[in-house]
């Protein structure tokens, strides 16, 4: 599954009528993983729905490979898996329920063998019949995580995976069952963008730091377009 | 399959949540029966009001479920796994209204003639009446899911869908009540009917597409 290279060019996005960031680019090489920093309202989470056409940029381009497209045209969807803050679950569905509807829904296996082992990985083998509800906040975000398991499971895996803080609430059993799920992705020649506050992965060597706060619109000093930076 | 898919969700989850449905009805058959204790119990009173009543009642009934449409998906991050999945925003809305149809509108149609009863209407009239409810909630649900579409997250949602959405239920209410008014007036209720059919073919064809690009501008 070796994912083409994501190169983001002069990318500009506003929120409302505040503009959140200006020239804004990387590259990402298959294989590897891009860390969001920035400090809260820097717009990380802005960027990931904006790679998706979730929320409208004002300028720039993607490439994928050797496609140019224009974000706003959504045509990542189509090769990423997307992990926003809120799970995705509904409260109301038994578990392996709800993971069953989410992965139907990225096109992921979803029969009941494969909920199975997906909720054993993430340790939630016993938990498969209870409501979402009747969760805790971190069995929650296991839940949640347990679609990346799935992805990586299809005949044909989505090659981006972008996540949204995805170790909030998780205990340390759970952020050691996350960061292997993620080197098996990057392991696999996938790659993934993660929008972090804390320490995250740090056991792997293919991570590239992205800080958003560099390309504020708001900062002082004349805005360009640059890559990320390299370990 | 993202029509199919949706639909099965909302519909799972909506036999969880069975309280709502049953809410609903409760809220038509006392709506409906304020009506004949508020007027008397004169039966050519009663026979008058009674088809306007229904279809007021159950345009209320229908706005009341609204609001739910997209709000927990929005709540819970699945409106956000629909829009940045690759599939058809517009099957995965049609599922939903569909869904939305079964569960809140269905049974107020199947309702409908026991509430005609309470109007003294006779047999006929009363499954006439039903079937204007069967051709018309379709309409008020894909309108109204335009209009939740569009509110979406703003405060005071469920007001601003009812100011929405109420005008424009205007046509459906009149052709719908209309047709059973003619029928009770001794005219054929098949051209308001057709008028109906057609308008909700029109939405139904419409508005999957309308309430798609009201979720893609208001969760921007």
């Amino acid at each position: 599954m070796t994912a083409p290279v994501l190169v983001a060019e002069d990318l500009g996005v506003s929120r409302g009528e505040r503009p959140l960031f200006r020239g804004l680019g990387f590259r990402l090489e298959p294989g590897r993983l891009l860390l969001l920093r920035g400090a809260n309202g820097s717009g990380k989470s802005t960027l990931l729905r904006a790679l998706l056409g979730l929320a409208p940029t004002d300028a720039g381009q993607l490439g994928w490979g050797a496609e140019r497209f224009d974000p706003r045209s959504g045509q990542l969807r189509a090769r990423a898996i997307y992990l926003g803050h809120a799970s995705g679950m509904k409260a109301e569905l038994p578990a392996a329920r709800s993971l069953a509807f989410a992965a139907e829904l990225d096109g992921s296996p979803h029969g009941e063998q494969a909920l199975t082992a997906a909720l054993a990985r993430l340790g939630l083998g016993r938990r498969a019949g209870l409501a979402c509800r009747q969760l805790s906040q971190g069995q929650r975000q296991r839940l949640a995580l347990a679609r990346l398991a799935l992805a990586s499971a299809a005949a044909l895996p989505r090659p981006l995976w972008l996540l949204d803080e995805p170790q909030t609430a998780l205990d340390t059993d759970g952020l050691a069952l996350f960061e292997g799920l993620l080197a098996d992705h990057l392991d696999r020649q996938g790659s993934a963008i993660i929008a972090a506050h804390g320490e995250i992965a740090t056991g792997l060597g293919a991570v590239d730091t992205l800080d958003i706060g560099r390309f504020s619109a708001r900062a002082a000093r004349p805005v360009q377009a640059t890559e990320a930076d390299q370990p | 399959m993202s029509f199919g898919w949706s639909l099965r969700r909302d519909l799972a989850v909506a036999m969880r949540r069975r309280a709502d449905s049953l809410n609903l009805i409760g809220f038509f058959i006392l709506a409906c029966t304020m009506f004949p204790l508020a007027v008397g119990p004169q039966r050519e009173w009663l026979q008058r009001i009674g088809p306007g009543v229904v279809w007021v009642a159950a345009l209320l009934a229908v706005l009341l479920a609204l609001p739910r449409l997209f709000e927990h998906d929005l709540g819970d991050g699945s409106l956000d796994l629909m829009l940045a999945s690759d599939r058809s925003l517009a099957a995965i809305v049609g599922g939903k209204m569909t869904a939305a149809w079964l569960v809140s509108a269905a049974p107020l149609v199947l309702a409908s003639p026991l509430m005609a009863l309470a109007f003294a209407l006779d047999g006929e009239t009363s499954l006439l009446l039903a079937l204007s409810l069967l051709i018309g909630t379709p309409i008020l649900i894909a309108i109204g899911a335009v209009g939740a579409s569009l509110t979406l997250g703003l405060r005071g949602a469920p007001t601003l869908i009812t100011l929405l959405c109420l005008p424009l239920f205007v046509p459906a209410l009149i052709f719908g009540a209309g047709a059973v008014e003619a029928h009770a007036s001794g005219l054929s209720p098949w051209p308001h009917l057709a008028l109906l059919t057609a308008g909700m073919l029109a939405s139904l064809v419409l508005a999957p597409w309308l309430a798609a690009l009201g979720l893609r501008v208001s969760s921007e």
